[in-house]
């Protein structure tokens, strides 16, 4: 097993060795490509899953990767990184290309300080995406380190344990940095299909949704929001959306594929700036009388 | 579609809305064309789900085949050509509003049973009465077909025309075209292909120049010294003989796609990427482009060579092609843009068949630095900095700049930094064909060539070719496995500039 890299100073000697070892004399060179840092805060629970979708997801996002693993219980305040190299072959060309890896574990209380951590390994002038793992912990000194490192936080509201509570706190990040959440692109056909409706549901009253809490309370916001009126909702739980009616009437949508995380992820990461139309939907729903 | 301005459920909808219903009738259905590009472009697109849930295809040609026969024929052309696996549910779905009809426009009829074809997929698939007529066919056919189409348009839904090239054969034929298809069709419901345009990079080219702000300040005749762009080809004629003997070099490949990438080249940035917009800056180039005389354009026709080690036929032994023959399968031109941007910056474009390699490149070459002060240190000159568009194979972009060699002393190396597309986006770039049917199914025409942008391209290879009626060329005057006759290295020598190096 490698010896982990205890300093940044270790991590960046580690990748510049990996560079020159994969550049064999006489061998085709190989394409290290980045268009952004891709960070992952990724606590205990969710390594698995998140391992898994950046193993589906570098291929499509060429990217120096950064896994932040916290691990605040550890008795010694020290760095565990590793670094990889993650190399395809280009479809019929002799080129590889290839993106970098780093996996950090942060022990005791090197979790609360991580932005120290990534700021020296970010690549310059590309746009930085942070994927939260889990609940977002609002006022804790990790978060709010990260959220002025990146340009862009992706969530997936639907791993939240109290939904509507971390809801109504997101809007307090709005303006320092642009969000992203997976569970509003799952509700995207969905939104199309509702869309679909107009002008009939221009004075809609009441959106049944059967699914997952999370994309209820946005498919809620977002028709409040942009009818500018509150729209009642009524909530029946299931593994993924299967229903969305306004006032009795169904949207109908497409053929939906099945998407896996890393789909998922690779859409969010493909976006940048502040999207609008989900900050008002997630102001909506706070705002909204529960 | 309800407009965004009228439905604010709409705003924020990442998703491209897919096309209205419609359905495609393709001419020229047992063709080349479409078992090569045309049903594979429409599987990717069903593929991706990209096609209107309501959509259905009729083939059309001479050969007599069943429902059943082209469905299959179609089949194997996906399994054979398609970029993607293939799925018998995406297939079924598409196949299911698939249907044929032999028909021989203009002598046998036809048109009756095609109508009712299309009726027929208005009732069965709700195609809305939308209709999209590709003319995958020979322009001796386009009058038929254009004038049979035309007189039994639909009373509802939109019609639109997608033509194929050639598009005519000099600017008189063309004008007649443009005539014949305007008797029947508004512009804007003309598609004139050239799949150049759907390419990623030759797109990529707009964005490249107008969404960066280095190289739009530089883009003139004070950095640039002058513009080289490639279409090479490594193939033969394929047995097309009979197509290419009366189109050669210069209609095949100059009056469309090369003059369309020099226009991307040397346009003035558009107001926005509106069709017409983009279309209008390319037209104010095509009517500035000059070439500077019959001294300045070079025709070859290759002899027999080596490509890939192998030995090949010369044009004239290719099969019905005649042993005399004068069509060139190569042309290199000098053209100027007469405009305060490029006067006197030089444009050389060269084309061929049997060259050394398939590749289409554009290359800029900028002028030599004003005062390099190793100039005394070196053994070799400083070469010039050259800024490479790969539009075919291998799309991207590549800088080449001068860098120190590590070390004592000072050597000075040209090393290339490249942005490879397929290293940056992972995504598998789709087809040309994918993007310009989907444009044509959606109704966006910034892709598609304009009458008067045809018009002008026809001008210009006019205005080339006319000499060469005077006299009789030596050919074959270059090998197959080279890089064109020694007339067109000689073209640029003769300004003390040489092609660049493959």
């Amino acid at each position: 097993m490698a010896v982990a890299l205890g300093s940044i100073r270790e991590i960046e000697h580690e990748l510049g060795q990996l560079r020159d070892a994969s550049t064999a004399p006489g061998a085709a060179p190989l394409l290290r490509t980045s268009v952004m840092t891709h960070i992952a805060w990724v606590p205990e629970r969710w390594a698995e899953q998140a391992r898994e979708t950046l193993l589906g997801l570098a291929e499509r996002h060429p990217s120096r990767t950064i896994l932040l693993f916290p691990s605040p219980d550890e008795p010694d305040d020290v760095l565990e990184g590793e670094v990889d190299f993650r190399c395809f072959v280009r479809g019929g060309h002799e080129k590889e290309v290839c993106s970098e890896v780093i996996s950090i574990r942060l022990c005791g209380r090197r979790s609360a300080a991580p932005a120290s951590v990534v700021v020296p390994l970010l690549v310059p002038d590309l746009p930085v995406f942070l994927r939260w793992r889990g609940p977002l912990p609002f006022g804790a000194q990790e978060l709010e380190q990260m959220v002025d490192v990146v340009d862009r936080l992706v969530v997936d509201s639907r791993e939240w344990a109290d939904v509507r509570g971390d809801l109504a706190r997101l809007p307090d990040l709005f303006h320092r940095v642009a969000v992203s959440d997976i569970a509003w692109g799952r509700t995207l056909p969905w939104r199309a299909g509702v869309a679909d409706l107009w002008p009939d549901v221009r004075d809609a009253a009441v959106l049944r949704v059967a699914g997952p809490e999370a994309e209820a309370f946005l498919l809620q916001g977002w028709l409040s929001g942009r009818l500018g009126r509150e729209v009642r909702l009524e909530h029946e739980r299931a593994g993924e959306v299967e229903l969305v009616e306004v006032d009795g009437r169904e949207a109908r949508i497409g053929r939906l594929e099945p998407q896996t995380s890393s789909d998922l992820l690779s859409e969010e990461l493909e976006v940048f700036g502040h999207d609008r139309i989900y900050e008002e939907a997630v102001r909506s729903f706070s705002s909204a009388p529960t | 579609m309800t407009e965004l301005a009228e439905n604010p459920l709409l705003e924020g909808l990442r998703m491209r809305r897919p096309p209205e219903p419609c359905a495609m009738t393709i001419f020229g259905a047992s063709g080349d064309l479409t078992q090569r590009k045309i049903m594979p472009a429409l599987y990717a697109l069903a593929f991706r789900h990209l096609l209107p849930e309501s959509f259905g295809v009729v083939g059309v040609s001479r050969t007599e085949m069943t429902d059943e026969e082209f469905r299959e024929r179609m089949r194997q052309a996906v399994i054979d050509h398609a970029r993607d696996e293939f799925s018998t549910e995406i297939w079924e779905t598409l196949a299911g509003g698939m249907h044929y009809v032999a028909a021989n426009f203009g002598i046998e009829g036809g048109e009756e049973e095609l109508v009712a074809a299309l009726k027929d997929l208005d009732e069965t698939r709700g195609c809305a009465g939308n209709r999209v007529f590709y003319l995958a066919v020979p322009p001796e056919a386009f009058d038929d077909i254009v004038t049979a189409m035309g007189r039994s348009r639909p009373a509802n839904g939109w019609t639109r025309l997608v033509v194929e090239k050639p598009f005519g054969y000099d600017l008189t034929s063309a004008q007649e075209l443009n005539e014949l298809l305007r008797t029947y069709y508004d512009e804007n419901e003309i598609f004139r292909i050239d799949h150049y345009l759907g390419k990623e990079t030759v797109q990529n080219m707009l964005v490249l120049r107008f969404a960066n702000g280095i190289f739009e300040p530089i883009w003139n005749r004070q950095f640039i010294d002058h513009v080289q762009i490639t279409v090479g080809e490594s193939l033969g004629i394929e047995g097309r003989a009979g197509f290419y003997e009366k189109a050669g070099a210069v209609r095949d490949v100059v009056q469309n796609h090369l003059l369309q990438l020099v226009a991307l080249t040397a346009m003035e940035p558009p107001i926005d990427f509106a069709a017409e917009s983009v279309r209008n800056e390319k037209v104010k180039v095509l009517k500035a482009l000059h070439t500077p005389g019959p001294k300045h354009v070079v025709r070859g026709q290759y002899g027999s060579g080596y490509i890939e080690g192998e030995e090949v036929l010369g044009y004239r032994e290719e099969a019905d092609v005649a042993a005399d023959s004068q069509t060139e399968t190569y042309v290199a031109a000098k053209l100027y843009v007469d405009n305060w941007r490029w006067a006197d910056t030089p444009f050389y474009i060269r084309t061929g068949k049997r060259l050394p390699k398939r590749e289409t490149t554009i290359a800029i070459q900028f002028k030599r630095a004003p005062h390099p002060p190793f100039e005394a240190d070196l053994e070799s000159p400083l070469r010039p900095n050259v800024l490479l568009i790969h539009i075919q194979p291998d799309e991207g972009i590549s800088l080449a700049i001068g860098a120190k060699v590590p070390g004592q002393g000072l050597s000075i190396r040209t090393v290339h930094m490249d942005f490879v597309y397929g290293g940056a986006f992972r995504i598998g770039l789709p087809e040309a064909y994918e993007r310009l049917i989907l444009d044509c199914l959606l109704g966006d025409a910034t892709l598609f060539t304009r009458a008067d942008e045809v018009e002008e391209q026809w001008a210009i290879v006019d205005a080339m070719v006319a000499p060469w009626r005077r006299d009789r060329p030596h050919f074959p005057n270059y090998a197959a496995g080279t890089w064109g006759p020694a007339a067109a290295d000689e073209l640029l020598h003769r300004d003390g500039r040489s092609w660049r190096r493959h």
